[in-house]
């Protein structure tokens, strides 16, 4: 079946701010999705709380609407149920660096195979601009005027540092080139996450498009941890693209013994069992 | 107490006290006895002190009795400890070298003509070539022979239980049986009032644990996914589940967090698999957010919650029903809910396949309650009834997720290519899961979802009632307490009733208004401090049970309990 760009539009009415990264977020999933000629009816999108979950009801596909800090658990138990669906856990850096990061430290050891998006914008911003791990120092914000007492966490590093498959990060700004990404993200078959540098003109209009694109170099996909490392690490610079990718590492489900030869998906199976063997061994 | 025997073990966590009360416990229902198994046991590895104690009868055993007829104890904590609930013309064995009665315990044991046997068993053990690990078959030979039965029994029972287990000297285990059972100190000793094993069968029934029911019961309805943290009591089913997931195909995980596991059961349900988790209170706790979530998203759900005693981290060990409040009336807003709570491991196996159904057709979670008297004693039951029928309440496509109709229940068809999308939303929504802040949406969806407890309410059975038909006393309670009374009702010559409640929410009430009407005494009976249950009768009924039997020192109901309430 053909599917193009329209099959994912909504008529709900958009709520985010004019110039908010989110309008490019979408259109860039939009695109990967099609290109890779996924159809709504494919596609499981668990959303969490913030303007990114905001979005739910803005893009086709099976959605879910969850909890704040919880998309990465959620998708992970939609993904394991149904194999055949392409599962996509769609956060910001509150609800991953924050109510949920064990969430998502133990998803990159998992491997599960679906795709991580983190809405990077450097703040709580549905709440009006509250401080997160990424916030900078010194920039004063909700009931903080001067600025974080903590520091930070540079997501790159973190990711790196847990063993992944894959890190990519891309930008709002270049719609393209995010859509590129993700449809990367998509295909690898593990756990991918995609960090987003997220335009948000009304808690960080510090972060314009024109300055974020002077610090912007696409690079190719290495599995050179050390080399991703630096990459993620410089100060001046930031490296968009797929930043790291090992292919080596087998995603969660594969590594299942008792799932090996299994051709049905979980939610092929419910049916009633015979618990007799079971029994007779509990003898 | 006549017509009922109690052999306890006790010894140190780690010394193997569950394997002793395992294997007796096997033996005597090979020898047609009905057996009811209780541990105690520390929340710790290694130290303190274990107990297992064993009740068996030649008619049905449900409950403890506080007194034992045979304590056998491998360490001194656990002799100390227990020394003073061996019953008159009881025995006590055990292992202790050197062991110094205090003045207490002399004038105790003299006053019962208590039998106090030391055993060598470090020592003998030697004598037959076996190693140390081997020593408590010794103390087992000499416990069967007090009791008058049969060497064989406990041979071929023993056999056949190490058979399937590797790198075991089978005839090693057999010497040292045999050498306790010949041991010259006992050689004339015999409990007296064994009762005499009727046929019955019940060397073909089952002995099984709550866990394991519910772990089966899983099996049976068709759940393909477990996730789980580790908490006693529940974590057994974890343990269950998981040795044999190679048979059963279900996808078995350990998440980082109890939030985890919920959330991940959340995913897998939402997709149409079956999945559930099992937790004790403060995990359930972490989870109350994703019960709110269930209901407003209408994604089906199900929990067990065992029960264990005390607040915070409380006794992690020990039993206690104090939890009905939270299973009842956790989580932010109002929503609508269901709440289980099973007694045995046929409630249990029974319950968890409704959870399921429930689940799924009415779109909302399901608690299932249990406790660690439930959860982890063992039971003795002639067999699990058959499968429930298998229940889903699917539809195969539809246009608005979240339908606005008389029962409450919305079409339900399963995210897969080929069916029409929809969003499932935790905001509140309109008709299609849009997210809508309107008032008049507000309130037509808050009604349709709890319009869902009515529903489910008009299927709901009615409390089940045991004991006399013209009674003058009725016990009304939930979950263990059951088991208590019905032995103690075999006991009493007084005319008692218990009504007995396995669907806890919505709750069905009119039976206890009848008694009330009728003038019959009403006892409400809980393991608590606080009648959580009495207060929920209250809520729904209107109707206040002022007699209370309560219990909150982390033990369960023995039946001396019963017993001794009636007498006054």
């Amino acid at each position: 079946m053909k599917v193009n760009l329209q099959d994912y539009n909504t008529d709900i009415k958009n709520t985010w701010c004019p110039g908010c990264g989110n309008f490019a977020i979408h259109m860039a999933l939009k695109k990967a999705l099609v290109d890779l000629g996924k159809h709504p009816r494919e596609v499981v999108m668990v959303f969490d709380i913030g303007c990114n979950g905001n979005g739910a009801d803005k893009i086709e596909g099976f959605r879910v609407k969850g909890l704040h800090g919880r998309a990465i658990p959620l998708a992970v138990g939609c993904h394991l149920a149904n194999r055949k669906m392409t599962v996509i856990a769609d956060a910001g850096d509150g609800g991953v660096l924050h109510e949920g990061i064990d969430h998502l430290i133990h998803a990159v050891r998992s491997n599960y195979d679906i795709t991580l998006l983190i809405h990077n914008n450097e703040s709580f911003s549905l709440t009006t601009g509250q401080i997160t791990a990424t916030t900078k120092k010194n920039k004063p914000m909700y009931a903080f005027p001067d600025g974080k007492t903590e520091g930070d966490i540079n997501i790159g590093e973190l990711v790196l540092s847990l063993n992944p498959s894959f890190y990519a990060r891309g930008f709002s700004g270049d719609p393209n080139g995010l859509s590129e990404i993700i449809k990367a993200g998509i295909k690898h078959k593990g756990f991918s996450v995609i960090e987003i540098v997220q335009i948000c003109p009304t808690y960080s209009p510090e972060n314009s498009l024109d300055f974020l694109k002077s610090k912007m170099i696409n690079v190719a996909p290495t599995d050179d941890i050390s080399k991703a490392l630096k990459r993620v690490t410089n100060k001046e610079k930031m490296y968009t693209g797929v930043i790291y990718q090992n292919k080596k590492i087998k995603d969660y489900y594969s590594n299942l013994k008792n799932r090996k030869d299994k051709k049905s998906e979980l939610v092929n199976e419910v049916k009633n069992y015979s618990i007799s063997s079971i029994l007779s061994d509990l003898e | 107490m006549e017509e009922r025997i109690s052999v306890k073990f006790g010894g140190q966590s780690g010394q193997g006290i569950n394997l002793l009360g395992q294997l007796i416990s096997r033996a005597l229902k090979e020898s047609n006895y009905h057996v009811f198994g209780y541990r105690e046991y520390p929340s710790i590895i290694k130290g303190g002190f274990a107990s297992y104690q064993i009740d068996f009868g030649s008619s049905e055993i449900l409950s403890p009795e506080k007194k034992c007829d045979i304590l056998a104890c491998i360490a001194q904590e656990a002799l100390e400890e227990y020394l003073f609930t061996v019953s008159s013309n009881g025995v006590i064995f055990h292992s202790v070298k050197d062991f110094e009665f205090s003045e207490k315990a002399k004038e105790y044991i003299n006053k019962n003509s208590i039998k106090v046997i030391y055993i060598d068993l470090k020592k003998m053990a030697q004598q037959q070539k076996a190693p140390a690990i081997m020593e408590n078959m010794i103390m087992l030979g000499s416990i069967w022979k007090v009791l008058g039965q049969d060497i064989k029994t406990l041979t071929d029972s023993v056999v056949k239980y190490f058979s399937k287990k590797e790198g075991i000297d089978i005839e090693a285990e057999k010497r040292c049986l045999n050498a306790g059972y010949s041991l010259e100190e006992i050689k004339d000793d015999e409990i007296k009032d064994v009762p005499k094993s009727i046929d019955k069968n019940w060397e073909k029934s089952l002995i099984l644990t709550g866990n394991q029911a519910v772990a089966l019961g899983a099996i049976s309805a068709g759940c393909r996914a477990y996730y789980a943290y580790p908490m006693t009591p529940s974590t057994p089913i974890l343990e269950l589940l998981g040795d044999t997931y190679m048979k059963t195909g279900i996808l078995v995980k350990q998440a980082e967090s109890e939030i985890t596991a919920v959330q991940m059961v959340l995913g897998s349900m939402y997709m149409g698999a079956r999945a559930f988790t099992a937790t004790s209170g403060g995990g359930f706790d972490l989870m109350t957010e994703s019960i709110s979530m269930s209901a407003m998203t209408e994604i089906p759900l199900v929990i067990v919650l065992g029960q264990r005693a005390g607040a915070s981290t409380g006794l992690p060990t020990w039993t206690g029903a104090s939890d009905i409040d939270v299973a009842v009336h956790s989580g932010h807003g109002e929503f609508p809910r269901c709440v289980l709570a099973a007694s045995d491991p046929i409630e249990s196996y029974e319950l968890i396949q409704e959870a399921f159904n429930i689940a799924e057709v009415y779109q909302l979670p399901v608690i299932l309650l249990t406790e660690k008297h439930v959860a982890e004693s063992m039971f003795n039951i002639s067999n699990l009834p058959k499968a429930k029928k298998i229940k889903r309440g699917l539809s195969q496509n539809g246009t608005k997720r979240y339908l606005v109709t008389k029962s409450g229940i919305s079409p339900r068809w399963l995210p897969m290519p080929g069916r029409k999308t929809y969003l499932t939303n935790s905001d509140e929504h309109d008709e299609y899961g849009v997210s809508s802040e309107s008032d008049i949406d507000t309130k037509i969806m808050t009604e349709k979802r709890m319009k869902k407890v009515e529903t489910l309410s008009k299927t709901i059975p009615a409390p089940k009632y045991f004991g006399d038909k013209d009674p003058t006393i009725v016990f009304v309670g939930m979950g263990s307490v059951k088991n208590a009374v019905l032995d103690a009702m075999k006991i009493s010559r007084r005319r008692i009733g218990y009504l007995h409640y396995k669907y806890i929410y919505p709750l069905k009430y009119e039976k206890i208004l009848q008694f009330a009407k009728d003038g019959v005494k009403i006892v409400l009976i809980e393991n608590n401090f606080n009648n959580g249950f009495g207060r929920l009768i209250k809520e729904e009924s209107n109707f206040y049970i002022t007699n209370t039997l309560k219990k909150y020192n982390g033990r369960p109901f023995f039946v001396d309990d019963i017993l001794e309430y009636l007498k006054q």
